[in-house]
């Protein structure tokens, strides 16, 4: 920031005095004319150069009239950045264009100007190639934009001539500011050029520094997560231990005890025994009751209070609200009876794969259909998205393909070829699964 | 509610000034053409009423060219002209048209003030370049372009003191005479112990120019000092000279009416030949004119100068300029009107050997002129015009030094060569 604010006073520190040199050669130049003019000297003066001066007024016009433009757009692109890069470049262009139009304006008694538009160019071009070509073309004018290299090809009088006017000793004091100006400006020029390029080395090692700090935040956050997932696991495990422990665990201890009892009791006293078994059954059956319930606690919510088929329909009708996604549902199975295990493996199922589809297929026409054969229920989703260059099981189909197993299911899945059927050239699951209970054929 | 009225007076002050600048701009509308003059006559004459043929020609051009107005400024010294005309273009505020000088023509167009004036010749049917003298067009020449037009010119010719003669027993000489018969007369004439004397102001170059030499080339590259024409006439003012026995006459000499011949400006011939002033100028004896004798190489040739009209190559009114300069230097009523009234000879052969003009001109000559129309034209036709170049005055005394230098010493021949070596090499680096 410092370097910022020191490098626009140095810019200022170099408009001010180009603004100097300008009007010093202005100045020079039209007050010699009506001097020489004054002590009756045109025709010598004429007669020496051999060459019709130009307007008196053209000079101090044409380069500060120039030059103010000159300041207008470079502090212009100062205080109101411009987005696009072509514009960008045509305003570059345009300060060399009135950088040229300024040397010529002054005769090319003086070129430094072209000194002051490269520090512009090169502090607002950051474009290493950009900065290349300024540097290229401004050199060449400073280089080349001088009156003893052009005389051959202008007609314009020579600054000395109009010092010739003067004594000596006035000409050496007009000479030696005008040396003195011009040194300044170069002087000025280096100063600048090395700050700027100072300050930019500064700023990449603080955007190098940035750099690891945000590394080492995101290593941080990938260990925290994969904390989490481990804690997730851990507080699972041990609701399922402590709904063991209190109802599986509770009943059994229970039915032992009874039957231990109704063991004792069979000889003596049949009828208390009988009373006995009777409560161990009472009892298995509401174990029973309460292993379901805790069961039923990890079921989907949808599950719970309808069919698969309408479940499977909500979600779609879900997913197509929340994705926008084009959804394709056949439901060719007739009326489903599954045991509530097979029916949560095919819910989940469904649901990974709209969702993979989705998040990893980037997908927006999706096929599900359900297709029965004898007691096989055939799950099978299809999409249009960009498939997966690498095929690596991922955690949600890893667990789909376990629950699956548990099932005795099978899990297929991959890329579709682009000849395949319906126009889908995406990803695809097939989910089979033998169902227990056939009496929903 | 007061700075709606502020704004609303703001609005209307403004549309006002803009409406005044409209105004301002559709009233001047009218052209000004300026036009540089200098006052008097630049051939050493007296001249009254400098600015009446100027304004004659302004008022015919202004009826011509409605909406165009022509202005000068008046007073100007002819002397004094050459300085202003040099101020006014480092100020940028030369006439769009103005008078070249001779001895400034070559700078004016060496640094570029005056418009190159071929393809407006070309362009134009009014204008056919055979109608001038040869001589006079070639003065606006510069290395084979054309950058002004004449106006007027002035040839030298010989000055005769006819009573000097008279009493002499000696014939006046015709229009072609020669070198020979100039010598001849000169040394009859000459009595070193009588104070009379045959020649005053006859130069070697006036030699130069009737025997056909030129001391430059035309672009001012090389100096012909050493040749064969060159020599002869510098031998021949010297022969000239040494009748004298020494002395150097001097211009009261001949006011005295002691001497025979002297160069004069045909102007000089123009103003004092006719009466009232040829009371006020050599009174006390009659005397005539002739043409410069001629040398055994050239013919009766004598220099030629010319008052010229050239364009700014600055002016915004070019074409205008151009008609200006045309009715100045190629109308025939114009410069009826100026061979009339000035001194000099219109570069026109049309006008300057019309011979009721002529007549016009020479009736109050007592014993009529020997300027017939025929001689005019022989005078300009032949007449040299001196190129100028930017190192003509160095290069001028660089010769002049030479000759008195190989008048001092005997080297004769092999001097000549020697600076006139020197003096190309120094044309050459400048």
């Amino acid at each position: 920031m410092k370097t910022e604010r020191n490098l626009t006073n140095l810019a200022v520190a170099m408009f001010v005095l180009n603004l100097s040199i300008l009007s010093f050669y202005s100045l020079i130049c039209v007050t010699t004319t009506f001097r020489i003019c004054d002590s009756l000297s045109a025709h010598d003066f004429l007669t020496s150069v051999r060459q019709i001066p130009r307007y008196p007024w053209q000079m101090p016009v044409q380069s500060l009239g120039l030059y103010a433009v000159l300041c207008g757009v470079s502090f212009f692109k100062l205080f109101r950045p411009i987005e696009h890069f072509p514009l960008r470049v045509f305003v570059c262009a345009a300060e060399i264009a009135l950088c040229a139009g300024i040397i010529v304006s002054l005769n090319f008694y003086y070129s430094g100007v072209a000194l002051l538009v490269l520090a512009d160019l090169v502090h607002y071009m950051r474009s290493n190639r950009m900065r290349l070509c300024f540097i290229v073309i401004l050199s060449l004018m400073f280089a080349f934009g001088r009156y003893e290299i052009v005389e051959q090809f202008t007609n314009s009088i020579a600054f000395d001539a109009y010092l010739g006017y003067y004594n000596p000793m006035i000409q050496s004091c007009f000479t030696g500011l005008e040396s003195l100006m011009v040194c300044l400006n170069i002087i000025l020029f280096v100063l600048y050029m090395i700050l700027l390029f100072t300050g930019q080395k500064e700023e990449n090692a603080r955007i190098r520094k940035l750099n690891e700090q945000l590394n080492q935040a995101n290593d941080q956050l990938r260990d925290y997560a994969v904390n989490m997932e481990r804690m997730t696991q851990m507080r699972e495990r041990n609701r399922l231990a402590r709904e063991i422990h209190d109802t599986l665990g509770h009943t059994l201890t229970g039915i032992i005890m009874g039957a231990d009892a109704g063991l004792a009791l069979m000889d003596v006293a049949p009828e208390e025994s009988r009373k006995r078994i009777q409560i161990v059954a009472q009892s298995a059956r509401d174990g029973l009751t309460d292993v379901r319930r805790s069961i039923k606690a990890l079921r989907p919510d949808a599950l719970e209070h309808s069919s698969l088929a309408e479940a499977l329909e909500g979600m779609i009708e879900n997913f197509r609200l929340t994705t926008s996604a084009q959804i394709a549902y056949d439901q060719e199975a007739g009326t489903l009876n599954l045991d509530s295990d097979e029916e949560d493996a095919l819910y989940r199922a469904v649901q990974e794969g709209l969702t993979n589809a989705v998040r990893h297929g980037r997908a927006d026409r999706i096929s599900v259909r359900v297709t029965r054969t004898g007691d096989l229920v055939t799950v099978s989703i299809r999409d249009n998205g960009i498939g997966c260059a690498k095929l690596e099981e991922g955690f949600g189909l890893r667990h789909m393909r376990e629950r699956l197993n548990m099932l005795g299911g099978t899990l297929s899945y991959g890329n579709l070829d682009s000849g395949s059927q319906n126009g889908y050239t995406g990803f695809f699951i097939t989910v089979g699964l033998p169902i227990r209970n056939k009496k929903g054929e | 509610m007061k700075k709606r009225l502020l704004k609303r007076n703001a609005a209307a002050l403004l549309t006002l000034m803009l409406c005044l600048f409209l105004a301002g701009c559709v009233g001047n509308q009218e052209t000004v053409l300026t036009i540089g003059v200098y006052s008097g006559s630049y051939w050493n004459t007296p001249n009254g009423n400098s600015y009446q043929i100027l304004d004659d020609v302004i008022t015919l051009f202004e009826q011509s060219h409605p909406g165009v107005k022509v202005e000068y400024v008046s007073g100007i010294p002819a002397g004094d002209y050459s300085e202003w005309l040099a101020e006014q273009i480092m100020k940028g505020t030369e006439p769009d048209l103005y008078f070249v000088l001779p001895e400034d023509f070559d700078l004016l167009v060496s640094s570029g003030a005056l418009a190159e004036l071929d393809e407006r010749i070309a362009g134009d049917p009014e204008v056919d370049t055979a109608v001038y003298y040869e001589p006079c067009l070639r003065s606006g020449q510069f290395q084979g372009r054309q950058y002004a037009l004449p106006h007027e010119s002035v040839p030298t010719i010989m000055f005769v003191n006819k009573t000097l003669l008279e009493t002499n027993g000696i014939d006046i000489p015709g229009n072609d005479w020669t070198w020979e018969d100039f010598y001849n007369i000169c040394a009859q004439i000459t009595h070193v112990d009588l104070r009379q004397y045959g020649v005053y102001g006859y130069s070697w170059l006036d030699a130069m120019y009737s025997n056909g030499a030129a001391l430059f080339s035309e672009d001012g590259r090389s100096c012909y000092l050493a040749e064969e024409n060159v020599q002869q006439a510098i031998q021949f003012t010297k022969r000239l000279g040494e009748l004298n026995g020494g002395y150097s006459v001097s211009v009261r000499d001949f006011d005295l009416g002691r001497v025979a011949f002297r160069p004069l400006l045909y102007s000089e011939y123009r103003a004092y030949q006719p009466y009232p002033w040829r009371v006020k100028k050599y009174s006390a004896f009659q005397w005539d004119c002739v043409t410069m004798p001629a040398g055994p190489s050239g013919s009766n040739a004598s220099e030629l100068r010319t008052m010229m009209l050239g364009i700014s190559s600055r002016t915004r009114h070019e074409d205008l300029a151009w008609e200006l300069c045309k009715l100045l230097s190629i109308d025939e009523n114009v410069q009826r009107e100026l061979y009339t009234h000035s001194h000099g000879i219109s570069p026109l052969p049309a006008v300057a050997e019309d011979p009721e003009l002529l007549l016009q001109i020479h009736h109050d000559i007592p014993e009529g002129s020997g300027f017939s129309p025929e001689m005019i034209h022989r005078i300009m036709s032949s007449a040299v015009v001196v190129p100028k170049f930017d190192a003509y005055d160095q290069a001028m005394i660089m010769v002049e030094s030479a000759i008195q230098e190989a008048a001092g010493n005997q080297l004769g021949q092999s001097g000549m060569l020697i600076a006139q070596s020197e003096i190309n090499i120094f044309l050459n680096k400048s």
